[in-house]
């Protein structure tokens, strides 16, 4: 096993230098530049073709790799061009509200999604089971951006119990940290619901497929008739087996709690990695969408070594030697 | 074994998810109470004198030299203090300093009011004025400043670093500073490089760009706000400067406060009292449900801009004068402007100068392109495009095609060019749209080399200046470069003549008939065609009092005034 895990991470390097080329391929071949945006009608062309050399940007794509990596190694991820700071710094501001906002709503869906997917699949094509299909198809179908203006049109605006923009309310004066966290987490409740009913839906239809398939199976027969309860069939037989391809989305699932949520984070105007990843983007601050889409790139690598360590550990058929 | 390893993982999943739960539920449950914490503070009669700003953009840059957008200039702006500024009228006025101006109107000589102090306490002299000015001027700054100092005497020298000091600024005392000019860059507008905040040398004082740098989110100044915190994309909380240098004048209001409300939620944050005033995007609907709000008031005032459509003029078929003319002729911009803005909210736009400036010609010496098809063909036929049987116009066997770059980022390229596909496939022209990205369309039309630039008409809107010089802008044949503004490729030496003239001149009857003059020149050969005058509405809480916005007076303007009931 240990062998095994050494082995992946000394495959993820090359991977890892090949995405990293892959991006900045592309970045070079998007149009405009970081100070095509800068409409100052004053400022004269010289001017602006020495800020772009400021920036770096007189050396070509390659070379600019390569140094890039150079300065990676040494924890220097460069300076973000709209901030005017290190890059690592921008991305610390942001990387908190949007880890908290994904485990939360990751713990709302693995909590509501895998137990409601387990329930559907016993009681297939029951009330129940009817009732939580089409629960979670509105769930995937509807638009996020819908969804949460129409919570906030009900909870922030007719009824004000919810804040409308934010995650602290600038003016509270306690110091106490209770209070501060109780704030913070009642900012969260809208959007955590609707990022977390998209995911919660998705969870529910994979659970709920594969718990059929393993239901049908000749040892849940076989568990059925030496006369266990029904509990014990379920989830200790069961659910042990159709938990795998679970396992999978999860693994899938790190990366994307960290990549954040665009439209959730616009709607409810959280300080999230997405919205700086989306701006970044829109203005070619390449260090930031780099270093940003970096860090993606090692979490996606790690979250498929994670999942198939988990593999092992949940399915002993299943060894890495 | 295998077994109890997995009951054990499971348990530790469950714990976690268990533990998530908890803090979950207490979210839903707690604030159901009577009182809810977010809002209890609120009634504490300090928060109640804070002022409420919502708004979309903070970037953290919040220094006068490096801020490069409207929402951290509103925050520089309300911590330092300018050497001279603008009243509502658009005139300069004294804010630190008086001025005059010497004989050959080269050197500005300032003299600072008494007993200015920064907010820490120390003593706002003419080193500090120098250090602010200096230090737009150091080989190392980036922000985007530059033209504030590039005129000055001695500039190239000081900026490569050849020279420590810089000729054209001189410290006389301790209250009286000059800036000379270099020779033939005279110019009324150069009164605007003064507008820029003062920053205490000893703080702000930097042996690497990187230690300047890391002093943009906590900022030290002279005006009657201080910074107190900020968090990213949240909100920025300043604070009344309680040792504001002049109490006379100190602000009334015991802090700002500026959150990041995204534009779908301003009309519900102000009716919700959560904000006490934002610009609110304008249009028809939003202008009708803030009106329908009680507790707002509204303020619509003309904005200092234009948004503007460019002619690729090196292109063969637009260079003719009179196929420009028919292409506008033949676009419908009072209904563009009623579907896009509403009624009231902007006007069709003639010269390449706010209405709201003292320049502004007489409107009935201008030519409005009224829509009017028939006009269009006509001078469409004359330029010797004729309609062939497929419903296009052709010259010499090649089709009337245009491509027009239209950036997504907001809606009214989209809307206009909609429009125009229309009614110009009316006249026989093919349109081509390409949607694409702000960021595309400047690096397609104005970054890209003179003979490079791909394109043949693009849109975009531009803010103005006070002072009405278009150096270097759309309209100057020396910006018609890689980088340069002017994509149109359109060089006129009369017009060029008439921007020079208009720009060294300091009488201002004779400056108005200059622009005059280069406004009917530019309105007939329209190489950019200014498009709408665009309106600003805002809404303010009834609450707030002194808050007279207009087109050059903003909020941060209005601060020393503003008192909350």
């Amino acid at each position: 096993m240990k062998n095994y895990i050494i082995r992946r991470i000394i495959q993820m390097i090359p991977v890892f230098i090949g995405i990293l080329f892959i991006l900045f391929f592309i970045l070079e071949q998007a149009p405009g530049t970081p100070v095509s945006n800068m409409m100052i009608p004053k400022m004269t062309p010289e001017q602006k073709a020495e800020l772009a050399q400021k920036l770096g940007l007189d050396v070509p794509w390659y070379e600019r790799f390569v140094n890039w990596i150079g300065e990676a190694l040494h924890g220097n991820l460069g300076y973000s061009i709209n901030h005017k700071k290190p890059v690592v710094d921008v991305m610390k501001d942001y990387v908190g509200p949007t880890l908290l906002l994904s485990l939360v709503s990751l713990a709302i869906s693995v909590i509501i999604g895998i137990p409601a997917g387990v329930i559907s699949a016993t009681k297939q094509y029951s009330i129940t089971d009817n009732v939580l299909t089409v629960v979670s198809f509105i769930g995937i179908s509807i638009p996020s951006f819908f969804f949460g203006l129409l919570l906030l049109k009900n909870f922030a605006v007719d009824i004000q119990i919810f804040p409308l923009f934010g995650l602290k309310d600038p003016l509270l004066m306690s110091t106490n940290p209770v209070d501060k966290a109780l704030d913070v987490a009642w900012h969260l409740v809208l959007p955590s619901i609707v990022l977390g009913l998209g995911s919660t839906a998705s969870f529910m239809r994979y659970t709920r497929s594969s718990m059929l398939e393993v239901i049908k199976q000749d040892y849940i027969r076989t568990a059925r008739a030496k006369g266990l309860k029904e509990k014990t069939v379920i989830y200790r037989h069961a659910f042990r087996n159709a938990v795998i391809p679970i396992i999978t989305l999860l693994g899938f699932w790190i990366p994307s709690l960290l990549s954040g949520a665009v439209v959730t984070e616009s709607i409810f105007a959280l300080p999230g990695l997405g919205k700086i990843s989306v701006e970044a983007t829109m203005t070619r601050n390449y260090p930031l969408i780099l270093g940003i889409n970096a860090m993606l790139a090692v979490l996606t690598l790690m979250g498929t070594l994670v999942a198939d360590i988990l593999y092992a550990i949940a399915d002993p058929r299943i060894r890495y030697d | 074994m295998k077994s109890r390893k997995l009951v054990s993982l499971i348990l530790a999943v469950m714990m976690t998810v268990m533990l998530f739960a908890g803090c979950t539920s207490q979210t839903a449950q707690t604030p159901s109470e009577p009182q809810k914490p977010a809002e209890q503070p609120a009634e504490t009669p300090k928060a109640d004198k804070v002022l409420k700003f919502g708004g979309t953009g903070f970037g953290g840059l919040f220094n006068p030299i490096m801020s490069d957008n409207t929402y951290d200039t509103y925050v520089a702006d309300s911590i330092f203090e300018k050497l001279v500024t603008n009243n509502a009228e658009g005139e300069m006025i004294p804010v630190l300093a008086e001025w005059t101006i010497s004989e050959d109107k080269l050197t500005y000589t300032f003299t600072l009011k008494d007993g200015i102090k920064f907010s820490d306490g120390s003593d706002l002299t003419t080193e500090d004025v120098a250090f602010t000015y200096e230090t737009i001027a150091h080989p190392d700054y980036n922000g985007p400043r530059a033209y504030a100092v590039s005129s000055l005497k001695g500039y190239e020298e000081f900026h490569s670093g050849a020279k420590d000091t810089f000729e054209g600024i001189k410290i006389i005392d301790d209250k009286t500073i000059s800036f000379t000019y270099a020779e033939g860059s005279a110019a009324p507008a150069n009164i605007q490089n003064f507008m820029y905040g003062i920053m205490p040398s000893d703080y702000y004082a930097f042996d690497s760009w990187e230690d300047f740098l890391a002093l943009n989110e906590k900022p030290i100044g002279s005006g009657t706000m201080v910074f107190d915190s900020w968090e990213p994309k949240q909100f920025i909380k300043l604070m009344k400067n309680t040792n504001y240098w002049d109490p006379s004048s100190a602000a009334k209001i015991d802090g700002v406060l500026l959150s990041e409300v995204p534009d779908e939620s301003i009309l519900s944050a102000l009716q919700t009292n959560q904000i006490d005033f934002a610009q609110i995007p304008s249009s028809a609907e939003n202008l009708e449900a803030a009106e329908a709000l009680s507790n707002i008031s509204i303020a619509n005032f003309l904005g200092n801009g234009y948004t503007f459509m460019c002619f690729n003029t090196t292109r063969a078929k637009l260079a003719d004068v009179k196929v420009r003319q028919a292409l506008m002729y033949a676009l419908d911009r009072e209904s563009f402007i009623e579907a896009q803005y509403g009624k009231g909210l902007a006007s069709v736009g003639m010269a390449p100068i706010s209405p709201s400036s003292w320049a502004f010609p007489d409107p009935s010496e201008l030519n409005a392109y009224k829509f009017d098809m028939d006009k269009a063909a006509k001078l469409m036929d004359e330029a010797g495009w004729t309609m062939n049987s497929d419903g296009y116009r052709y010259k010499d066997g090649e089709k009337f095609h245009v491509n027009w770059l239209v950036y997504t980022d907001s809606s009214w390229p989209g809307t206009l060019s909609g429009m125009a596909s229309d009614t110009w496939k009316q006249l026989g022209v093919e349109l081509e749209i390409e949607l694409m990205d702000f960021d595309t369309v400047a690096s397609r039309t104005m970054d890209a080399a003179p003979g490079e630039k791909d394109f043949d008409i693009y849109t975009m809107g531009f803010s103005l200046d006070i002072d009405p010089d278009p150096t270097g802008a759309l309209f100057d044949d020396d910006a018609f470069v890689a980088g340069g503004f002017n994509a149109s490729g359109y060089k006129n030496a009369e017009a060029m003549k008439l921007v020079k003239a208009g720009k060294a001149e300091f009488d201002t009857a004779k400056r108005k008939e200059i622009y005059n003059e280069w406004a009917k020149i530019m309105n007939y050969e329209i190489p950019h065609v200014i498009i709408a005058y665009r309106s600003e509405i805002w809404g303010i809480n009834n609450r707030v009092k002194g808050m007279d916005l207009g087109t050059y007076r903003t909020w941060d303007q209005c601060l020393k005034n503003i008192t909350i009931e």
